[in-house]
């Protein structure tokens, strides 16, 4: 089994629907565990036509105040490290629900046992099965916080199932924060996904800080290659001083015209540059994953 | 007192940064003072498309709380791994051991010992500053370090260091350019704030990322507005958008070449082409956006 994790530092950069078209392209030969980790967005499905199912409920702690024990003394008030409570001078304890982060220090601090255990939904992991391409999506609640525990519960869940698979490909959540991290931690490859934008390409030399620091073999994809007025040539310039091997995947209408539609190049327009390239890279892919060993 | 407008949009990409940077250079133009935020402390991107920095005016280190163990008082009692919530500790041979990345720095654990083995201490987690770009317009923003969490309190901390600088430069606009997603920082971003302007592309990856940041505005009591940009991507999806999102939509936004080539130059669209057919659609935008806030 192997991990494969695409990510980007930028938004927008095509990571999900690269994700999509390697997985749907593995798949016609490999049995593949789709992962959708961008718990805020998760947009695997829609590009899939899939409408997966929730197969788990994702709690965190939320404090119960039981006011009939309560004496109002404030520590809680005074332990909650984010200020979700607050004391109303002998009237109650407010609990800002939005402002939670489920440590629990409440419960542990209060004298008289005034705040019991109590939990709330704060995501859900939802799950398809199409063929060869099995699809596992975590999902927050909005409003909730602790979208890194969705996160979290959901690469736990996927470590469990994933001898069923020869490869698990992650579509990682934009930025170069701890969830990107965890995702990258476990792959045995990292595709980045950029765009010749002067932003694409900022956030992407963050990015690579990050896995070179982890020591992390990667390929590095520069999506919308072409595009009109980009600093395509100085991306090039900065892969190729750090040595990390690059496709490319031409600006096409095709790629966009699928998106819009929901579609994946690769299907919907299987002869077009982009989609071309797209089996190229699959293939190379395929090498560097199982014939190198 | 000052009036917080967030640029957020919960799918990546869709254009809060093109947004926010020509909205705080439009209101900048107009004569309003104006501060632009960015929030986005994993990817800030905002000061590169306000021309990059000119000056740095104060700069901070952003710290956070991890634990410590005192492994000469410490029992190994276990009371603090079965405390964490975040199993960020674990016991071994030598006692607990702390898995930093996840470690929250709450303190729980050090709450349970009993006999004070475990204690905080201060963590760098990025940094904060105020600046000015090339395009004279304030910005401050922060830069979450690589593979670091807690970018809700980053948020917050710029927020803070916004509302000081807010009065400094007498700005009674602040823009903030959010992150993507709908997650801690962005409920950071929103928490207060007077209007969000959510940004969607006609897809339908990016109008459920819209519904979702709409349903957090809703419990935000945050009155929401939409622009539609890149719209002639898929010019029929915007009758689905007005369907689906239900709010009010402030207009539409086309795409071209000039948008990527402004990047580029790292100048908003507005300075580089002022007569093109998108300047006049994000001006014709914008003062709907004043006059939503009776400016």
């Amino acid at each position: 089994m192997k991990i494969v994790a695409v990510g980007g530092g930028k938004g927008g950069t095509g990571k999900t629907a690269i994700a999509v078209s390697i997985a749907k392209m593995f798949a016609i030969k490999r049995k593949i565990l789709l992962v959708d980790l961008d718990v805020d967005n998760p947009c695997t499905y829609t590009l899939l036509s899939s409408k997966p199912e929730i197969i788990k409920e994702i709690y965190a702690f939320k404090p119960k105040i039981l006011e009939d024990k309560c004496k109002l003394c404030g520590k809680c008030v005074e332990y909650c490290p984010v200020h979700a409570l607050v004391l109303i001078p002998s009237k109650k304890i407010l609990f800002i629900k939005t402002l939670c982060e489920s440590c629990g220090n409440c419960m542990i601090v209060c004298p008289e046992g005034a705040i019991k255990e109590d939990k709330a939904v704060i995501g859900w992991i939802k799950e398809d099965k199409m063929d060869n391409l099995h699809l596992i999506v975590g999902e927050a609640k909005p409003g909730e916080r602790k979208t890194d525990e969705v996160m979290t519960e959901t690469i736990e869940y996927v470590e469990k199932i994933a001898e069923n698979y020869e490869l698990l490909i992650f579509d990682v959540p934009p930025g170069t924060g701890r969830g990107i991290y965890d995702a990258f931690k476990l792959a045995d490859l990292v595709v980045t996904v950029t765009e010749p934008t002067m932003l694409g390409f900022h956030d992407l030399k963050k990015l690579y800080s990050l896995i070179r620091s982890m020591n992390k073999k990667s390929i590095a994809i520069i999506n919308k290659y072409g595009l009109k007025g980009g600093v395509q040539d100085e991306q090039e310039e900065f892969l190729r001083n750090n040595r990390v091997q690059y496709e490319k995947i031409p600006y096409d209408e095709y790629m966009v015209k699928a998106y819009v539609s929901g579609e994946t190049v690769v299907e919907a327009y299987p002869d077009s540059p982009s989609a071309r390239s797209i089996k190229k890279i699959v293939k190379n892919l395929e090498k560097i994953m199982f014939r190198s060993a | 007192m000052n009036t917080e407008i967030v640029v957020a949009s919960g799918k990546g990409g869709t254009g809060k940064t093109f947004i926010s940077s020509n909205f705080s250079y439009f209101l900048n133009k107009k004569g309003f003072n104006v501060l632009a935020v960015d929030a986005d402390v994993e990817a800030p991107d905002l000061i590169l498309a306000l021309g990059d920095v000119k000056e740095i005016l104060y700069e901070e280190n952003f710290e956070g709380q991890v634990i410590d163990i005192d492994y000469s008082k410490c029992l190994r009692c276990g009371a603090c791994v079965e405390t964490c919530r975040f199993n960020a500790l674990s016991m071994s041979d030598e006692g607990p051991v702390v898995d930093y990345n996840f470690c929250e720095g709450f303190g729980t654990c050090a709450l349970v010992c009993p006999v004070q083995a475990i204690y905080l201490k201060p963590a760098k987690r990025g940094r904060i500053f105020a600046a000015i770009s090339n395009t004279g317009i304030p910005v401050v923003t922060g830069d979450l370090d690589i593979g670091e969490k807690n970018s809700g309190l980053l948020v917050y901390r710029i927020r803070e260091l916004a509302k000081e600088y807010s009065f400094k430069f007498n700005a009674r606009l602040i823009v903030i350019d959010a992150a993507p997603g709908i997650g801690c920082p962005v409920i950071s971003s929103l928490v207060g704030a007077r209007l969000l302007v959510i940004v969607v592309e006609p897809t339908p990856q990016s109008l459920k990322g819209a519904m979702r940041l709409k349903e957090l505005a809703d419990k935000l009591n945050i009155q929401s507005l939409a622009v539609i940009n890149k719209y002639n991507l898929n010019p029929s999806f915007t009758r689905t958008i007005v369907d689906a999102l239900n709010v009010e939509i402030l207009g539409k936004i086309g795409y071209d070449d000039k948008v990527v080539e402004s990047y580029t130059l790292m100048k908003p669209i507005l300075e580089t082409y002022p007569e093109s057919k998108i300047s006049s659609n994000l001006e014709t935008i914008f003062k709907r956006i004043l006059e939503r806030l009776s400016l």
